[in-house]
């Protein structure tokens, strides 16, 4: 939790890996996922680097275990997830799985092209048995009597074909017969036609059973086709065309005789062919099987593999090209942890020479850190949606963790739709370890799934202010009985039965003693929710709440900025913007907090007539007038308000130029007095370490450009001047739009006041008109449209549109007030996608 | 309605426009061409070529790699973007990519007669048709022997056969004639195409004007050059020439009456773009080639056509560009492999 509030301590660290142990100890880091490596060779392109080959053999490999699972899912078999987690292969190890897994895709190659070919074969015989069968119909002499209806022809020319007809005439009628895929068969035949003019015949038909197609492995029906012609020439140009249209063609015997014996010919190797290819499936199994139960462990070793490679390509050698040297990002409380996972890298590896860890100084911003846990995450994950912090700064997530849900909740009050809520979220936060919640791929229901617990909150604060609104369903609860006392009222103004039969709406008037007994012990008198006048109370009440929680999340916002100052030794900035920034808050918009509370306790019932507008006070103090019509509120007003203005108004000029000119005058005055000194002491450090061990990454250039930093700062006095002013100015504009802003509490807890109360008048009403069993049955249908409205629209639709306004109060209103925002994250090196959590 | 297509453009071809701009964002850049003309050996190229946008479309080749792969996986992953917007294009754009395809169709018909002619068997040849212009019955031209019956027999029921007009003779198909075959299909088509563009109106026809302008006169400069030397009469070739470019009609009519390269360049000079091109043109080694000039001009035109929004020249524009990029890469990669690195920097960058 201590990391919560401020970004942890990330150093730069050099490794000096001893090359023979480089690997076993970066594996180990991996393992564990404590550093960010850099790039030290950001220039070199990919193929120059040292371990290009190593990586070159993970990519071979890798290829070779996509060829593997191509195989297993052409089998249809299932890839099940790596169940251990295996550790990154040591050089043996991976010259094993390379070898066997070459061997297996080599020996699997071999089987299924085995099979290929038996399949193609088989395929082409029962393809010729067809043609032979089906072109029967076309060939052989008509049965005298009931002969199979002719499938379809090219043309009524086809008596033709008779073959008695052909004996007759006495002319060789030469037969091209095969199968053509059945999309090419118009073509096909359009062509045979205008190529040959007609002097042939061809008849198509389909085949009865689908087959495969070789080329897309998919199952069609093909189409036997059987052509008949005159003449050798036109008999190449058939056979050229078919060639063209990659048909299959086979020999057609001529005899009758002869093509019976072909087929009963086909039918026996079709029987044999059939039995080798069953072995062979069967051989193909058990070499898928062995697949199968070596593939995942292999996969995630040899990733692991590459990722250790590709970070070794990132380091740099030294100059005796003994020990590399890697650059890391280590967060300061694990550096132990990785002297431990160097020393067991290096045990491992049986080096006898250790490798080490050593910090080294650096002028860049280090990357930020904020370790979290299942409960804080979704709340850092709503303030790195506005930025991630810069280093050190500090977070405001931890009092989001209860902000958020509190501001969601003003917006959200009803007790009835936060339970709802509540309930939601507390199932999922129950059921969380339940792999099927885990392992949705819904992207919606995981961004629900991964704010479980900011959904807990919101729910849970929900049900609490609904209880301050007295509305449950829109509905009013008595919990306490009313102090409106409405049998006092009329005994004192002496109400008939009569009088109230008239009079729809009665006043009843808490001057009256006994009328009203005092504030309800907790939230809104629900006798509120009978009143015609509800909703002007309410608002009144909201409005003013919405200010006051406003201004006092924004101080808050303005008084986090003392940790920031404090920490990052900037205390001038706590006098000279802290301060006005918080006189010119408290002055203006705290004494407006200031004025509500006074009203609220000063003003009773039975002067109510006469109390002061808070509204024409507050503009009269900006005007510096008063008015007669408006009676002041305390004595000494408006003295006491013009100096508040005017505190006000002298706190600006010292925001503007007060940081530009102390950083202006700390300058000057080192410079008169001791020039040298400072930026030789600064370059120092940095020059030493470049022979000793600082950044390898740093170049002269950097090293350069960092002593020339204290001149660039007084060259950029203009730059700090403008930021400031634009800080100021944003700053007190910022106030007055912001508390502004903050009004959207109370537009939005009105709007779902008010939505839930149509839904229940407009519809759940209408189930109650009739308190007979007719009516209960009514009541189921007006209930589920109830209760489907009640969840789409106020549940999740308005509590939408809250949690957007709730984050915008956050990341605007709330964060611009001290939060900075523009680090960037430390991305260890895991195997492990979520080695933080 | 042209003139307004813009604002109901994105309707049928938004999806498919944006589309195109994401693939052209793919396209390699000049450090790209850098870092490849510095590998080594074909792995190093491929190991390059897997940081850009191709991806490991070379990864699950096994065996050495050879240039031909490459190219045809290049080829291959041009071929599914193209049929992907093809699939996915309403009317007129379908037309308009149709009409991308055709010019690769009379290139695979040429191709497929001229190795037909010279008894090359049809298996052999079709690998080297280009993909994109691939059609049903693109195999069965082997079996004509003259214009007409290719024309009456298989190229009727093609789209080519609306080009086909000019060129049916009963002439036997013997190298020149299926080389002014060409050109006069060339010639159709263009013409065909420029004619469509001018339809579509608005900034479709603004944008393919140039580009197909520039198309037009190219191939005339180029049929003149080449013609010089053989039998082909003045006024055979002037026939040849396509009527929808810049040079149309006097330029067309010098060029017709050129009778060596010198005046082909003056008939240049007559137009500024042109003058540039053949100025940039030397013979060195180290020098540009005219056809190299060329390309690099017509790449300088397709890279304009980005700059405009809701038109179809985009299409063309990305088609053209990607195959640049393949000529470039496979030029890189001959260079590499042939250890010919003093002409490996003759690659034509396009951003």
């Amino acid at each position: 939790m201590g990391s919560l509030f401020r970004s942890e301590e990330v150093c730069l660290a050099q490794l000096f890996l001893q090359s023979a142990s480089a690997y076993s100890c970066v594996s180990e880091l991996g393992e564990r996922g404590l550093l960010e490596f850099r790039d030290l060779n950001p220039k070199v392109s990919a193929f120059q680097r040292r371990f290009v080959g190593e990586v070159r053999r993970c990519e071979e490999m890798e290829k070779t275990f996509t060829f593997l699972q191509q195989e297993l899912r052409g089998a249809g078999r299932v890839l099940e997830p790596c169940p251990e987690n295996p550790r990154a292969p040591l050089a043996r190890e991976a010259l094993r799985v390379q070898e066997q897994s070459e061997q297996l895709a080599q020996e699997l190659r071999e089987v299924s092209r085995n099979r290929a070919s038996l399949r193609g074969r088989l395929r082409e015989l029962r393809q010729y048995l067809h043609v032979l069968r089906e072109g029967q119909r076309f060939t052989s002499l008509p049965a005298p009597l009931g002969s199979p209806p002719r499938p379809r022809a090219l043309s009524e020319r086809e008596p033709v074909l008779d073959p008695s007809l052909h004996q007759h005439l006495d002319r060789k009628i030469n037969f091209v017969a095969g199968v053509i895929h059945p999309w090419r068969v118009n073509a096909f035949e359009r062509l045979l036609w205008r190529a040959c003019r007609g002097y042939l015949v061809a008849s198509f038909v389909e085949m009865p059973e689908p087959m495969e197609d070789p080329a897309t492995g998919e199952s069609i029906t093909w189409v036997i086709f059987l052509i008949s012609y005159w003449g050798e020439q036109i008999g190449q140009k058939i056979r050229k065309i078919s060639d063209c249209f990659h048909c299959h063609m086979y020999p057609y015997p001529e005899s009758e005789a002869s093509r019976a014996d072909t087929m009963s010919g086909l039918h026996n190797q079709i029987q044999d062919l059939s039995v080798v290819l069953e072995e062979t499936e069967q051989y193909l199994a058990q070499v898928l099987d062995k697949v199968v139960l070596a593939l995942p462990t292999w996969r995630v070793q040899v990733q692991k593999m590459k990722a250790i490679y590709l970070i070794l390509n990132q380091c740099s050698f030294d100059v005796t090209e003994k020990c590399l040297i890697a650059e890391v990002w280590c967060p300061v409380r694990d550096l132990t942890q990785v002297q431990d996972a160097l020393r067991q890298g290096s045990y491992k590896s049986g080096s006898s020479v250790e490798c080490f860890v050593q910090r080294i100084p650096t002028s860049e911003s280090p990357p930020t850190l904020i370790r979290t846990n299942k409960f804080t995450a979704g709340f850092q994950s709503i303030v790195d949606a506005y930025g991630v912090a810069s280093y050190q700064e500090v977070n405001p997530a931890p009092y989001a963790i209860i902000t958020f849900p509190f501001i969601f909740a003003i917006m959200f009050g009803d007790v009835g739709h936060g339970l709802l809520m509540f309930l939601f979220a507390l199932w999922m936060v129950l059921y969380e370890n339940s792999p099927s919640l885990q392992q949705a791929s819904n992207e919606i229901w995981l961004t629900f799934f991964e704010g479980r617990y900011l959904i807990l909150l919101m729910g849970a604060f929900s049900i609490y202010t609904g209880f301050i609104y007295n509305e449950c369903f829109s509905k009013a609860t008595v919990i306490f009985p009313s102090a409106w006392s409405v049998a006092t009222m009329a005994n004192h103004s002496s109400w008939s039965s009569a009088y109230l039969a008239t009079h729809p709406s009665l006043t009843l008037d808490p001057n009256v003693t006994g009328v009203f007994q005092g504030p309800y012990p907790f939230g809104i008198d629900p006798i509120w929710s009978l009143a015609t006048n509800h909703l002007n109370f309410l608002n009144s009440f909201k409005m003013k709440m919405s200010v006051v929680l406003g201004i006092v999340h924004m101080g808050f916002g303005v008084l986090l900025g003392v940790f920031n100052h404090v920490h990052f030794q900037q205390r001038h900035r706590l006098v000279l913007e802290l301060l006005p920034e918080m006189v010119f808050l408290l002055a203006l918009f705290g004494y407006l907090v200031f004025l509500i509370f006074y009203k609220w306790v000063k003003f009773s019932a039975a002067d109510s007539l006469v109390a002061p507008s808070i509204l024409i006070h507050f503009i009269d103090m900006f005007l510096f007038t008063s008015n007669a019509g408006n009676l002041p509120l305390y004595r000494g007003q408006v003295p006491v308000q013009t100096v508040l203005v005017v505190l006000a108004l002298a706190s600006v000029p010292v925001l503007l130029l007060g940081t530009p000119l102390y950083l202006c005058c700390r300058q000057r005055a080192p410079r008169t007095g001791r020039p040298a000194p400072v930026t030789a002491e600064e370059q120092e450090p940095l020059l030493e370490g470049q022979e000793a061990g600082s950044s390898v990454n740093a170049t002269k250039e950097d090293v350069e450009s960092g002593g020339h930093g204290p001149d660039a700062k007084h060259s950029d006095f203009a730059e700090i001047f403008m930021h400031q002013a634009i800080h100021t100015i944003e700053y007190c504009l910022g106030c007055v739009s912001n508390t502004a802003s903050y009004l959207r509490l109370w537009a939005l807890s009105l709007a779902h006041a008010q939505l839930s109360e149509v839904l229940w008048t407009m519809v759940m009403r209408n189930g109650f008109v009739r308190l007979n069993y007719v009516g209960g049955v009514v009541l189921v249908p007006v209930f589920a449209a109830f209760a489907v409205l009640t969840v789409a629209i106020l549940l999740v639709m308005e509590g939408l549109s809250a949690f957007l306004h709730a984050l915008r109060l956050h990341w605007v209103e709330f964060q611009n007030k001290f939060y900075v925002g523009a680090g960037y994250k430390l991305c260890p090196f895991a195997f492990a996608p979520n080695a933080w959590e | 309605m042209p003139g307004y297509s813009e604002f109901y453009f994105n309707v049928d071809h938004g999806y498919l426009e944006g589309l195109v701009r994401g693939f052209k964002a793919g396209i390699l850049t000049s450090a790209d061409y850098v870092n490849l003309a510095q590998c080594e050996t074909l792995e190093d190229l491929k190991l390059h070529l897997q940081t850009t946008d191709y991806g490991n479309f070379l990864a699950n080749e096994t065996g050495p790699l050879t240039i031909s792969t490459i190219d045809d996986k290049l080829k291959a992953k041009l071929l599914t973007e193209f049929h992907y917007f093809r699939n996915h294009a309403f009317e007129p754009l379908a037309t308009f990519l149709n009409f991308i395809t055709y010019s690769y169709m009379i290139d695979n018909v040429i191709l497929l007669i001229t190795g037909t002619l010279r008894q090359r068997p049809i298996a052999e040849l079709v690998p080297k048709c280009h993909p994109l212009g691939s059609f049903e019955q693109m195999e069965a031209v082997s079996i004509a022997s003259n214009p007409t019956e290719l024309f009456n027999a298989i190229l009727v029921d093609t789209p080519l056969a609306a080009f086909f007009q000019d060129c049916l003779s009963e002439n036997d198909l013997d190298e020149m004639n299926i080389e002014i075959m060409r050109n006069k299909l060339y010639k159709s088509y263009l013409e065909a195409f420029y004619k469509f563009c001018e339809k579509q109106g608005g900034t479709t026809a603004e944008i393919m004007r140039p580009i197909l302008e520039f198309e037009a006169d190219r191939r005339a400069f180029i049929i003149t050059i080449n013609s010089f030397g053989t039998e082909l009469s003045k006024d055979d070739r002037e026939k040849l020439y396509p009527t929808c470019g810049k040079l149309y009609p006097e330029g067309l009519h010098l060029l017709a009456n050129a009778d060596d390269y010198e005046q082909v360049k003056c008939v240049a000079d007559y137009y500024a773009e042109y003058k540039a091109v053949f100025e940039g043109v030397g013979s060195g080694t180290g020098e540009k080639t005219l056809e190299d000039a060329f390309f690099e001009h017509e790449v300088k035109l397709n890279v304009l056509a980005f700059n405009n929004q809701f038109h179809f020249g985009v299409f063309y524009a990305y088609v053209k560009l990607k195959e640049q990029e393949c000529r470039n890469i496979v030029w890189i990669a001959e260079c590499i492999s042939q250890r010919h690195r003093t002409k490996i920097n003759n690659y034509i960058p396009i951003f």
